[in-house]
């Protein structure tokens, strides 16, 4: 190889490669907006993300795949455990972990800071990132629901389900409404007694909440729906 | 050493070496609290958080001023004529150590960016920026000059350049978390397989025209196509790193396909390496630099090469991402592509600073640290490697809660603990024998 060609393959592998990233790069920057849905994206958002740079959290845990790796994956945080259990983890962290081998420290957060933390990973929630991480994947959830709804003829909690139209309000795998939280996830955070008495009494276990009652409902199919929600989470409980 | 002004090397070369062994403690500690239980009031005044963002930034510090104490090292002999500001050097040096010293305790009390590996609080980033300002200048002036350029000086002023545009986009707040990681990569991923490539491929370079005498038209041909090649795969190659973050799905394409061929400059650089040194036709000397370089060649490849390729491809980025699999690849190709680039490098030019005759000084020392460094972190990414599939397993394949997926870890990472004790030990006797260099006995060779 002479000089010639060997610095002809610098100048063009270079250029070619340089070429092709920035121009990418331009389309990429257009796309954001609509891929991490920055209309949603608003100064308690913005707030959030600035508490949680102060705070050094990415440095434990990763988000988005990147960061520490000491620490739980924060991209679906919101849609796993919810804003209570992310409010539980930031308020006492040293009782939510006390029999873990794993602490998180006790940083005296401020209302305002856990309200705004909570806002910016439910925007973070709704970015559009080719399904990461896979365990809290959309399809995930999706072959767990099928699953249950090919049975759903043979399953009494399935009918009452439909016939009580609790999809009118609460999501399940592709369906239902989101008005309420997705019946996935409360069966992962809640067991079926609890969930029995909230379709009794929902203001006493929830002040506040929009549910409404079902205490036309015996106690014993109170009791079934919330086993077949209890049975729809995809992951077993969160301990 | 032939230039007086090639002295301010000295400094930077042991402050980076004391700076790597304190990175390997805040190291141990981190791998520590892995398999340990940490108290909760430990926890509260010294987070995990803290630990590892001053075992990063100690690596950035350590490796950046090696690399600018070669550059003084070498600047000076390519263009044959003394720095243009010596004393710039050294205040340069105050200035960066100072920064380093300063965001350090500063991340102790909680005064930090809060990006990891860009913790340096905004201020500070000024100074860094000063201080590289300064550094560019001082090489600048002294090549220009000198009016003499070659191909090594200019993919080491390239690779500078680059290195200090690039820290601007890690500067800014980012509004958009998407956005953020976006231009994170352009520091992180472009420094390493960009900018920090020119940079020791150009050390490289001058290292084996220096010993071995291999024509450097010849050792020139080679530097353009593998720096051609780095970059034709490293630069579009930043797409590995955007699979998952909300970017479009065609860097799906271009990441798998670009960073597929991102070892075949890696292996480019051992053959040339093997190659220098079969056909210099001078006897090598000293042993112990060669042994660095080649076991540089090696672990790069392992490292960057095998360890990067096994978990870049989407499909299995997909599953691997964000655990300890990446770790284990970050861990072995920082150690074989740039720790060991700047400890070959501080052999090649400490014995000289120090006018040991011939550049020759009693190898057994650093032979020891050498394989006892280098195996110990083999070792320790081989188990990182088995937690990360424990954990792809088990969390994303599985499903499993990822605190289910830590614990079969903790036993990998008391592995990874042993082995970082090995690793501070080697590196401690290479720190100790590089400081401490004794002449080669009088009967082994000529003056």
């Amino acid at each position: 190889m002479t000089e010639g060609q060997s610095k002809a393959v610098f100048w063009i592998g270079t250029l070619t490669s340089a070429a092709l990233f920035l121009g990418l790069t331009y389309d990429t920057q257009r796309e954001f907006d609509r891929l991490t849905h920055a209309d949603a994206l608003d100064e308690q958002v913005v707030a959030g993300k600035r508490a949680f740079e102060a705070r050094n959290c990415n440095d434990c845990h990763t988000i988005l795949g990147f960061g520490g790796y000491y620490a739980p994956d924060l991209t679906r945080a919101y849609v796993r455990i919810g804003a209570d259990g992310i409010r539980r983890r930031l308020e006492h962290p040293e009782q939510a972990f006390r029999d873990s081998y794993r602490k998180m420290p006790q940083q005296r957060l401020g209302e305002a800071e856990i309200a705004d933390l909570v806002h910016f990973l439910r925007w973070v929630d709704g970015i559009e990132n080719n399904d990461w991480p896979p365990q809290d994947s959309q399809r995930r959830w999706k072959r767990s629901t099928e699953r249950l709804l090919a049975g759903g003829l043979l399953s009494p909690g399935a009918a009452l389900l439909k016939q009580e139209s609790c999809l009118g309000c609460h999501a399940l795998g592709d369906g239902g409404e989101r008005v309420g939280p997705r019946l996935e996830w409360i069966g992962g955070k809640r067991d079926a007694a609890w969930i029995a008495g909230l379709l009794q009494e929902p203001e006493r276990l929830q002040p506040g909440t929009p549910m409404p009652a079902f205490g036309h409902l015996s106690e014993a199919q109170r009791r079934t729906i919330g086993e077949t929600v209890v049975s729809l989470a995809a992951q077993g409980r969160m301990p | 050493m032939t230039y007086q002004s090639q002295r301010v090397a000295y400094p930077y070369f042991v402050v980076a070496l004391l700076l790597f062994v304190a990175q390997l403690l805040l190291g141990l500690f981190l791998a520590f609290s892995y398999f340990f239980t940490v108290p909760q009031a430990i926890v509260d005044v010294f987070p995990f958080a803290t630990a590892r963002a001053i075992h990063t930034n100690l690596l950035v510090l350590w490796m950046l001023l090696g690399f600018m104490g070669a550059t003084f090292y070498m600047v000076p002999e390519e263009t044959g004529r003394e720095l243009a500001w010596p004393r710039l050097a050294i205040f340069q040096l105050v200035l960066l150590v100072g920064t380093g010293v300063a965001a350090i305790v500063g991340f102790l009390f909680g005064w930090t960016q809060g990006r990891p590996l860009l913790e340096i609080p905004r201020p500070l980033d000024l100074l860094v920026v000063a201080g590289a300002l300064m550094f560019l200048a001082n090489v600048a002036a002294t090549m220009w000059k000198a009016r003499r350029f070659t191909a090594t000086q200019g993919s080491l002023l390239a690779g500078l350049l680059f290195l200090a545009l690039l820290y601007l986009f890690g500067i800014p707040f980012y509004r958009n978390l998407a956005t953020d990681w976006y231009y994170w990569w352009w520091v992180i991923h472009l420094w390493v397989e960009g900018a920090w490539e020119l940079v020791t491929a150009a050390l490289v370079a001058f290292m084996l025209i220096q010993l071995t005498g291999v024509d450097r038209r010849v050792v020139e041909r080679w530097l353009y196509v593998e720096l051609g090649l780095f970059l034709f795969t490293g630069i579009a190659g930043t797409g590995h790193h955007y699979y998952w973050l909300g970017a479009p799905r065609y860097w799906l394409w271009i990441g798998g396909v670009f960073s597929a061929l991102e070892p075949i400059p890696i292996v480019l650089m051992l053959v040339d390496t093997f190659r220098a040194e079969r056909v210099g036709g001078r006897k090598l000397e000293p042993r112990l630099t060669w042994t660095f370089m080649i076991g540089m060649a090696v672990l790069h490849l392992v490292g960057a090469g095998v360890f990067g390729l096994a978990h870049t491809l989407p499909q299995i980025n997909y599953y691997t991402h964000g655990s300890q699999v990446t770790v284990a690849h970050g861990h072995l190709a920082f150690f074989g592509a740039y720790a060991l680039v700047n400890l070959t490098f501080f052999y090649f030019a400490m014995p000289r600073l120090k006018g040991l005759p011939g550049g020759r000084f009693t190898e057994r020392r650093g032979q020891f640290g050498f394989w006892t460094a280098s195996l110990a972190v083999l070792g320790m990414s081989l188990a990182f490697a088995v937690a990360g599939v424990l954990q792809s397993y088990l969390e994303r394949v599985r499903g499993e809660p990822y605190i289910v997926s830590q614990g079969p870890i903790r036993f990998w990472m008391a592995v990874v603990f042993a082995h970082g004790l090995l690793v501070l030990l080697g590196v401690s006797v290479i720190a100790w024998d590089l400081l401490t260099l004794k002449p080669a006995p009088a009967e082994s060779g000529p003056a």
